[in-house]
């Protein structure tokens, strides 16, 4: 009863071309941004800022950036690591290099440029490469930007070990140091990104890209030019995962080596978008929301019911739960997480007369 | 429906000399024709006798390897298909090829691709000049849905919708470009009776409404003889007629080759 | 400079047959269900940890769990390849009933009393043969599992959803091997020669040093992967798979049961992981890089085609010889000239090389030219 569209009439295209055309929904949106402002900080614990809320955050944005060029556009990537890197890398260097851009939107801001002029430049072999082929190609771009910080000194300013560190954030004279205040600011980041993200997706330019992704020849004939469409599509999707990248490095991390951006880190990315759901952007949130937290769950179980185990042990068992559940999931529903959520939207709509 | 005789004098694309071979198939040999500013010209043939062929070379889809097509004047012998669909040339396919995961709205929103112009910045805030050439757009695609009566469909993701429907949809994406050349590949293919009527009613009603000259690839006779201005005839890759309907109802190399055996 | 470099080529062409049987795994699979298995590296070292874990040494308990489930795979597997033969034996001859059923309960049964066989033995290394065989069982269980757990319930999907899929399965695999055998480096003990020896000597001075280990493992490989080639092209499942690979729909039309071939081919590419696991762990040590070699396999496929035998045999010499030359050759260079924090390039050199080609031939060497059409 409390779910329904009957009644809200539309009048003006622009009307029926919202974000959210029912109005239930965008007091829901509204009502979840508004409690993770305002409520969140109330009661939030360190532990639950920095184990749980920013990294969901900062790999949501990831996983938005990934599903563009996956998800939207049909261009399976596996090089989402070193993009972030790309992007934390090129903020950290802007930091360390120019005093006066010590601001952090500004240095996300250039992360994200750089990563998305890298993920140009690995972007234009789609033009001929397709499929899985173009997937193993990307890996070229993983394995060349691992080796590329790794062992190019400037960019990691010599230290001995390789490992950079960051101190010292702020943005416009506010300065970001304890947990809640990482959490405020990545979340009003993520708000924009995602409104951005939802803006491209829904307009012309989204259009080009599922048209490629549905049928890339179809698309070419009625006029898109594939090249041009794909590359956007790459800049854009690195642009999100550089920034991503970057704010992993300095909000989460704070001190880092190429490691953290190797590619497992690719992986757990693609996890995200294909358990979310393809092409939605709420299943990255939902896809990263199940991926940070399955760990966490699977670490406390033992201890539960009372059994003792290695951390060997544990690891190698949430590699097994974790493969298992990710076959289990896309058997059940190889659309993800969104579609069980749509699914149950629709169930809502009829509630409590299915009929 | 009578047999119509109208006269159209401007000539709008001239296919001259055509070959085009796959490794050693040859699916064109010197194939020249034309067509005809405002007219509805059929291209039809038996099973593989290169009528796809001959629309994927006039798109630019296929380079052959001989010959020259002149469109508005202008001879060429290499394009892209994003360039033929600039020069105003829209086309639908024998197989479907809709963007299955897209809505019937944004199938059809996409023909407009070449008239929206505005950039990444305004589109990522969705506002100003965006908004307004987003509506804009909306306004030409709804006239479009009226036209076609596909209203009730506009937000259902075309992969779900029955087959006759999906043609009238990629109808509608290939005239939301406003075409003056229309390209159809076998557009009643696989309809029944009904849907048939409806889609002739369309084809008709575009080339009368719009003026839109269109070029068609059909293989039920009467639907060709009936709407249809000029015929051409190919068969094992070699044009074998080419008149108005009645001429090639007479033509005896036709009859052998196509209408003779079964119609 | 001559010597040097034939040096280095030919250690990079031995190393790049072993890249060729990995890559080979790829293929099988791909051609025969369009699968990108990406658990081919996770097969190759659960095979290896197997094999090193039962024939090696074994001194602690852990183990034992590992023991029992391999000496139940062989007996197990054993009795119902017995059982199955003599099922249809019976059934062609006008039999009837429930046999099948029998068949498993005594596949079962076999299992449990082989598992309790080695309990009873205990500790102790298993003689090489048996250590190979047992993992060999283990490897068509696992394919059996695999294509009654995941792949018959994803029949008709998306490449991309059951390139997941297999994503899964290499975690679960990384993780089940490891909890079974432990995570420790192991040896796999070949008796391979160890002395370098030197050809050429009166062509060279000094002569060209070649590792008679990397000899002796290349030339199983490359028997293995002439067999390989022979089973697909001439054997009567070879026909069977190849019509496979050309149209799942069309092959099952004229009574090809499709579930058993993806259960051969998986079966098929586990032994191949496990000659690789095998190679690879006599030579590195096994441990958990191992399934990372899987990487290296990749740009083996994209240079040599995704669905072409020679195309992984001749990808795998190129790749291997260029990243070796790239790794002695190039990368003093760029270390010296970009004041680099080593070399270390052969991680990415292979995947460029490969990269490169494929813009000016899309299709890879092998593959057929793509016509594409509306």
């Amino acid at each position: 009863m409390l779910y329904r569209e009957a009644g809200q009439f539309k009048t003006t295209y622009g009307a029926d071309q919202q974000i959210f055309p029912i109005l239930q929904d965008r007091i829901f949106v509204l009502a979840v941004i508004a409690a993770a402002l305002l409520v969140v900080p109330l009661f939030a614990s360190q532990y639950l800022y920095t184990e749980i809320l920013i990294p969901f955050l900062i790999l949501s944005l990831a996983a938005i950036g990934l599903n563009i060029l996956v998800g939207y556009c049909g261009q399976v990537s596996l090089g989402t690591g070193g993009f972030m890197a790309v992007g934390a890398y090129a903020a950290y260097n802007l930091w360390l290099r120019v005093p006066e851009a010590n601001n952090l939107i500004v240095v996300f801001l250039f992360g994200g440029l750089m990563s998305a002029a890298v993920g140009i430049l690995f972007g234009i072999p789609s033009l001929r490469i397709k499929g899985f082929y173009l997937a193993v190609a990307t890996l070229a771009s993983q394995f060349f930007l691992d080796w590329l910080f790794a062992r190019v000194k400037w960019l990691t300013n010599y230290t001995p070990s390789g490992s950079v560190a960051v101190g010292d954030t702020s943005a416009f004279g506010w300065k970001i140091d304890t947990p809640m205040e990482r959490y405020l600011f990545i979340l009003a980041f993520v708000v924009v990104a995602t409104v951005v993200a939802k803006n491209l997706v829904r307009g012309h330019i989204g259009r080009s890209w599922m048209a490629i992704r549905d049928m890339d020849i179809a698309a070419e004939i009625i006029g898109f030019r594939p090249l041009r469409t794909k590359l956007t599509a790459f800049a854009v999707s690195s642009f999100f995962i550089g920034i991503a990248g970057a704010m992993w490095a300095f909000l989460r991390l704070g001190a880092w080596e190429p490691l953290a951006f190797d590619i497992n880190r690719s992986f757990q990315i693609l996890f995200m978008v294909i358990i979310g759901g393809l092409g939605s952007l709420l299943g990255s949130f939902l896809g990263a929301a199940f991926i940070v937290l399955t760990p966490i769950v699977l670490n406390q179980l033992p201890g539960w019911f009372g059994v003792k185990m290695s951390t060997a042990l544990l690891s190698h068992l949430e590699f097994m739960v974790f493969g298992a559940m990710i076959v289990f999931f896309l058997i059940v529903e190889p659309h993800g997480l969104a579609r069980l959520w749509a699914i149950a939207k629709e169930k809502l709509r009829l509630w409590p007369f299915p009929h | 429906m009578t047999v119509r005789s109208r006269v159209f004098d401007e000539t709008l694309l001239a296919v001259e000399g055509i070959s085009l071979s796959f490794g050693g198939v040859k699916a064109l040999t010197d194939i020249s024709f034309d067509i005809r500013k405002g007219e509805i010209r059929a291209i039809i043939g038996p099973n593989g006798a290169g009528k796809s062929s001959m629309l994927n070379c006039i798109n630019g889809f296929y380079h052959p390897q001989q010959g020259a097509i002149t469109y508005k004047g202008v001879r060429r012998s290499q394009m892209r298909p994003h360039e033929a669909a600039e020069q105003g040339i829209a086309r639908t396919f024998q197989n479907i090829a809709l963007f299955k995961g897209m809505s019937t709205l944004d199938n059809i929103m996409t023909g407009r691709n070449l008239r929206m112009k505005t950039g990444l910045f305004w589109q990522a805030l969705h506002f100003g000049p965006a908004q307004r050439e987003e509506i804009e757009h909306r306004r030409a695609v709804e006239r479009i849905i009226d036209f076609l009566e596909i209203q009730h469909i506009r937000k259902v993701p075309v992969g779900r919708l029955p087959y006759g429907l999906q043609k009238r949809v990629e109808l509608g994406r290939a005239l939301a470009a406003q075409p003056e050349l229309l390209l159809l590949d076998e557009p009643m293919a696989g309809m029944n009776i009904e849907e048939k009527q409806d889609m002739c009613r369309f084809v008709l009603d575009v080339n009368d409404e719009f003026g839109t000259t269109i070029c068609l690839i059909e293989h039920d006779m009467g639907v060709v003889m009936d709407i249809s201005d000029r015929v051409v005839v190919l068969d094992y890759g070699k044009k074998i007629g080419d008149g108005v309907p009645d001429e090639i109802k007479r033509n005896q190399a036709v009859i052998d080759a196509y209408l003779g055996v079964s119609h | 400079m001559l010597g040097p470099f034939l040096e280095t080529l030919i250690g990079g062409l031995l190393t790049g047959v072993l890249y060729s049987l990995v890559a080979l795994g790829f293929v099988l699979i791909f051609k025969a269900s369009g699968v990108f298995n990406f658990a081919q590296g996770a097969m190759v070292l659960f095979a290896a940890l197997t094999i090193a874990r039962l024939a090696g040494a074994i001194d602690n308990k852990e183990v034992f769990l590992g023991q029992f489930v391999a000496a139940a795979a062989v007996l197990g597997v054993a009795l119902a390849l017995v059982g199955w033969y003599v099922w249809r034996e019976y059934m062609a001859r006008g039999g009837g009933g429930d046999e099948r059923r029998k068949v498993l309960l005594l596949s079962l049964l076999g299992a449990v009393a082989g598992g309790a066989a080695a309990y009873a033995y205990g500790k102790g290394a298993w003689p090489m043969w048996l250590a190979i065989a047992a993992t060999a069982a283990i490897m068509g269980l696992l394919a059996y599992a695999i294509e009654r757990l995941v792949l018959r319930h994803l029949v008709n999907q998306e490449g991309i959803i059951l390139f997941m899929a297999t994503l899964g399965i290499a975690y679960f695999l990384d993780g089940f091997g490891q909890t079974l055998w432990g995570s420790d480096i192991y040896k796999i003990n070949l008796g391979l020669p160890k002395d370098p020896i030197f050809l050429f000597e009166g062509v060279f001075p000094g002569g060209l040093l070649v590792d008679p280990g990397d000899l002796v493992a290349a030339v199983i490989a490359a028997v293995l992967v002439i067999v390989l080639a022979l089973f697909f092209q001439k054997t009567r499942i070879g026909r069977a798979l190849r019509a496979v690979a050309d149209d799942h729909a069309a092959a099952q039309s004229v009574g090809i049961p499709l579930n058993m071939i993806w259960l051969v081919v998986w079966t098929v590419s586990g032994l191949v992981a496990l000659a690789a696991g095998l190679i690879w762990g006599a030579k590195l040590g096994v441990q958990f890089s191992i399934s990372l070699i899987a990487l290296k396999a990749l740009p083996v496929l994209i240079l040599g085609g995704f669905t072409s035998v020679p195309g992984a045999i001749v990808g795998g010499l190129i790749i291997g010889a260029g990243e070796k030359l790239s790794e002695v050759f190039l990368a003093p260079i760029l270390v010296k000239q970009f004041d680099l924090a080593g070399g270390g390039i052969e991680n990415w050199f292979a995947y460029m090389l490969a990269l490169v080609f494929l813009l000016f031939r899309p299709q890879g060497l092998f593959g057929e030219r793509i016509i594409e059409r509306v």
